[in-house]
């Protein structure tokens, strides 16, 4: 059960690559990451293209994210998501907590 | 200065007072025992039906929640949750929402009006503890069979139709997990509830479990096994269920606290060979 996070920076943007199994056990490397965050990031991308499962202790992260985005003033983007953690993220309400929160708009 | 002086002073507790583990242990053991007997205490009577509640944490204690409130007007209302994350940690804030539960359940309108005050009264808690709750309550009325619910978040239960003996879609319901934005107003719907119908609300960490083979349990082969025992009484209904649950994961230890709430409506059939009635030949 792992969790491989990989990081591009693409100018102020960055794209983090959320790959394998996000729960209670492998959330802590996401907050180091969220932790290590320049101030002057503009743009933060989660990628979930490779992820195999999340929980709700995974969903505590992102929603840490979003409000990150609202300390630190900058767009968090949720994109490569499936179906099943699409129906997920739709039924906790995470959409309307990110478009609430920023105004966010998400490429899937 | 002062942080590190603190670290070394915890250490130094933790090396001088080997005690401290076995009361650690004997204090989880005592929040077990508080955390069963809360949950899995006496389950309300009702007329017109049965109701039954089971939760089994993943690890000494857990996040899930389950409750019932009868209500002066005759309604019950229940209500099914789990708290994000596991152990210590959730049990508390599990404990917070059956608080707020239990303190509005008297004095709001319905389930809608229930979440809203529960978000209310735990919005800034969960911020701060950087934490959500996902909640789904319903109202049952024995009288009518009306079964008006509101969702925070939470899966939407399974409803098995008595007379059809399959799977109906519940009327959906979305809104927002408690603790996500400040402010909720929630949404109802409706069913009218007939004999022999029945409603399994659940938890994830059923369709969660997981086999040695890393396979999931699912929502397709717990609606199985709900139809295979729709016509026992919902205790056998439920350990149906856990049976089912064990048997798929063998022996992988169970991964997600396990959770599950059952209304079975059980109208009196009425008997018109009474002695008052006319015979007809």
């Amino acid at each position: 059960m792992s969790l491989k996070i990989k990081k591009k920076v693409k100018e102020k943007a960055v794209i983090l690559h959320i790959d394998g199994i996000l729960d209670i056990s492998t959330t802590h490397l996401l907050e180091l990451y969220l932790k290590e965050l320049d101030d002057n990031v503009e743009t933060l991308v989660f990628d979930f293209t490779n992820l195999e499962f999340i929980d709700s202790t995974g969903i505590g992260s992102i929603m840490n994210a979003i409000y990150l985005s609202q300390e630190k003033h900058f767009k968090l983007k949720l994109q490569g998501i499936n179906d099943l953690t699409n129906q997920f993220f739709e039924m906790v309400g995470l959409y309307q907590i990110l478009e609430e929160i920023q105004g966010s708009e998400m490429d899937v | 200065m002062c942080k590190s002086v603190q670290t070394y002073t915890h250490q130094q507790l933790l090396e001088a007072n080997p005690e401290m583990g076995k009361t650690l242990q004997r204090e989880i053991n005592l929040a077990r025992n508080i955390q069963m007997q809360l949950l899995n205490g006496k389950t309300p009577k009702v007329e017109g039906g049965e109701i039954a509640g089971f939760s089994l944490p993943a690890r000494l204690i857990g996040g899930d929640y389950y409750d019932f409130y009868p209500l002066k007007n005759g309604k019950i209302r229940m209500v099914i949750g789990d708290v994000m994350g596991k152990g210590i940690p959730a049990a508390m804030l599990m404990i917070l929402t059956r608080g707020a539960f239990r303190s509005t359940a008297e004095s709001t309108r319905g389930p809608a009006e229930t979440l809203t005050s529960i978000n209310q009264a735990l919005y800034e808690d969960l911020r701060t503890l950087k934490s959500f709750v996902t909640l789904f309550c319903a109202d049952w009325d024995p009288k009518t069979g009306a079964f008006t619910y509101a969702n925070a978040g939470h899966h939407l239960p399974i409803y098995i139709s008595g007379k059809d003996r399959t799977v109906k879609e519940l009327p959906k319901v979305q809104g927002i997990m408690v603790g996500g934005l400040p402010k909720q107003v929630y949404k109802e719907a409706s069913v009218h509830l007939v004999d022999q119908d029945t409603i399994f609300f659940y938890t994830d960490g059923i369709i969660e479990a997981q086999n040695k083979r890393g396979e999931q349990y699912k929502l397709e082969r717990l609606i199985r096994t709900l139809i295979k025992h729709q016509d026992q009484n919902v205790h056998d209904i439920q350990k149906s269920v856990l049976e089912s649950v064990n048997q798929f994961i063998e022996d992988v230890p169970q991964k997600d606290d396990i959770t599950m709430v059952l209304l079975k409506v059980s109208q009196p059939k009425v008997d018109i060979s009474s002695l008052n009635a006319p015979v007809i030949n």
